[in-house]
């Protein structure tokens, strides 16, 4: 009977905790979505209802700009760092390579280094070589922080792969080339695509690295932001935010299986 | 592969394919390799050149000095680390506490419902940074939604000042490095072998007790991998503080970015300041994985 109430308890216990920290995690968001909607100039209350702050969104020129750029440089990371994932994990495939040991651990340090550390040293790097800071060296530095995952995401996908394919192929008089593109890459694909998936994400959510690597004159949009909290113009950044919350949920409902594998190789 | 023995003519065939094999892997990683050479190793060689120059207003000049590291080990600058330490640390724990329910409950729920339940952890993960803290900001603001509600309810009869408190920051660190917890501290607890569990308990544990010989130890790689994912970007943040706290208060990664960007800039400085956090990130990694390895062994024997 006793033993029947603590098991009990200790399953109310983790429910009610479980509920406490959806309760933590959402009530914020809510409220910036509810208030993305409000008529009102300041948060004190709900003034009624408008759409009017989306509609500053659309002829605000900076925030069109700053979301231009982050498109852009989110792309060009992706492509850059995916090509370079998937280079370096078949060339770490081989089990026998001589460099596999430095090469992988050059890949984890970046990962278990504070963020900050990576803006400081690329603003100095920037600085001793005299390079203008700008859309290049953003770029620069987003493709460096997302190599290490896209290595990772796609190698661990490699390392899953069912070699009995290659030698069947091969049996059959199948081409090295045949082999490459009609068995590896299309087995390989998803694990591909949640690399680029994860590298899109990172690079449209930093703040720290771009701070230190953009200078004056191009901002992203995490940048724009920040800049406009610290000014106080915070009317259109409710409901900018609420879009980009809007993408966020498209983005994880339809990724579904790709998000298993990017959990799975982590 | 077979193995062929030295004397077998395929012997020197075989020896061939592999230093082929060998050369074709340093050419396909020879991209990211050259790339985090120049753009990763070499801006540390910086730092810790710049960590040993003269500051200047705008830039550095060219003359050494230990100035800079002089500097750091004052009374103020120790004020900071031993701050950031100590925010790093009661974020690790707090999200622990909070997040192992969590992920203890997913881990345990119905297969079907797992992944709705962990769609729900990874929605807050996956929006922008920014944006959370920001909406943090709305929420605890002196005239914000949490003052108007409790001063409804009458819980309060002035409006509590949150925002730009310690108190603001560690809340929204917690609320911000809380998936980073969950999700491997999930991912241990769901491989669990529960029979384990559930043979304790016909022997007559409780839950409880069953917890605390059987679940917790074998979570130990969970706790480990989500301690250093929460507490090693806890140290160098700057954004929260930044957003949430106040100027009085000043975290590491707040000096490091203000010697940096501000004017008068002091660069030898927040090179030096890096190097001592890149020093301490190094000791815990160490720690970490002795403690890690010790842990695992003694389970062993």
């Amino acid at each position: 009977m006793k033993r029947f109430s603590l098991t009990k308890l200790f399953k109310g216990l983790n429910l009610t905790s479980f509920t406490l920290v959806m309760v933590f995690l959402y009530i914020p968001i809510l409220i910036l979505i509810i208030f993305s909607f409000n008529d009102a100039k300041i948060i004190t209350g709900w003034k009624g209802f408008t759409l009017k702050y989306y509609a500053q969104l659309l002829k605000n020129e900076t925030i069109q700009i700053a979301f231009r750029n982050t498109m852009l440089i989110a792309c060009l990371s992706t492509l850059i760092s995916t090509i370079l994932g998937v280079l370096t994990a078949l060339g770490l495939e081989n089990k026998k390579f001589s460099g596999s040991k430095f090469v992988s651990i050059l890949i984890y340090i970046p990962l278990v280094i504070p963020d900050i550390l990576m803006g400081v040293s690329l603003a100095l790097l920037f600085n001793f070589t005299k390079v203008n800071t700008g859309m290049l060296t953003v770029l620069i530095a987003h493709i460096t922080f997302c190599i290490s995952y896209t290595i990772i995401v796609i190698r661990s996908r490699l390392d899953d792969f069912d070699y009995s394919l290659v030698e069947a192929a091969m049996d059959l008089g199948a081409k090295p080339s045949t082999i490459f593109w009609k068995i590896k890459i299309p087995l390989i694909l998803p694990g591909i695509i949640a690399a680029a998936l994860l590298a899109f994400t990172l690079s449209i959510d930093d703040f720290i690295i771009t701070f230190f690597t953009s200078g004056r004159g191009f901002d992203t949009l995490p940048i724009y932001v920040e800049g406009a909290i610290r000014r106080g113009t915070i009317t259109t950044i409710n409901s900018l935010s609420t879009i980009m919350i809007g993408l966020t949920l498209l983005l994880v409902v339809t990724t579904k299986r790709i998000r298993k594998i990017v959990i799975s190789s982590l | 592969m077979k193995i062929i023995p030295e004397n077998n003519p395929n012997y020197a065939l075989q020896l061939a394919t592999e230093r082929k094999k060998n050369f074709t892997s340093w050419l396909l990683t020879a991209p990211a390799l050259l790339w985090l050479i120049f753009f990763f190793l070499i801006p540390y060689l910086i730092v810790i050149i710049y960590s040993f120059l003269t500051a200047d207003i705008y830039d550095v000049k060219f003359e050494f000095t230990l100035e800079a590291y002089r500097q750091c080990l004052t009374p103020a600058y120790l004020h900071t680390l031993f701050l950031s330490f100590r925010l790093a640390l009661l974020t690790t724990l707090l999200c622990l506490l909070l997040g192992f329910p969590v992920a203890y409950y997913i881990a345990r729920a119905k297969d079907k419902v797992k992944n709705t339940l962990l769609i729900f952890i990874i929605i807050p993960f996956w929006t922008n940074l920014i944006i959370r803290i920001f909406s943090w900001r709305i929420f605890l603001a002196y005239n914000g939604v949490l003052n108007n509600i409790l001063l409804n309810l009458g819980l309060i009869s002035q409006p509590l000042e949150i925002m730009r408190t310690d108190i603001a920051v560690i809340l929204v660190m917690v609320y911000v490095y809380l998936p980073y917890m969950i999700l491997p501290l999930y991912s241990v607890l769901e491989k669990l072998d529960w029979t384990l569990l559930n043979a304790a308990m016909d022997l007559g544990a409780n839950e409880i007790i069953s917890f605390f010989k059987i679940t917790l130890p074998l979570a130990r790689g969970g706790i480990f991998a989500g301690g250093l994912l929460v507490f090693i970007p806890a140290l160098g943040s700057y954004l929260i503080p930044q957003l949430v706290g106040n100027q009085k208060s000043l975290y590491l990664g707040q000096v490091i970015t203000y010697k940096v960007k501000n004017i008068p800039r002091n660069w030898p400085m927040a090179s030096a300041l890096s190097l001592i956090l890149l020093l301490i990130v190094a000791l815990f990694l160490i720690m970490f994985y002795v403690l890690y390895s010790h842990s695992k062994s003694r389970r062993r024997v």
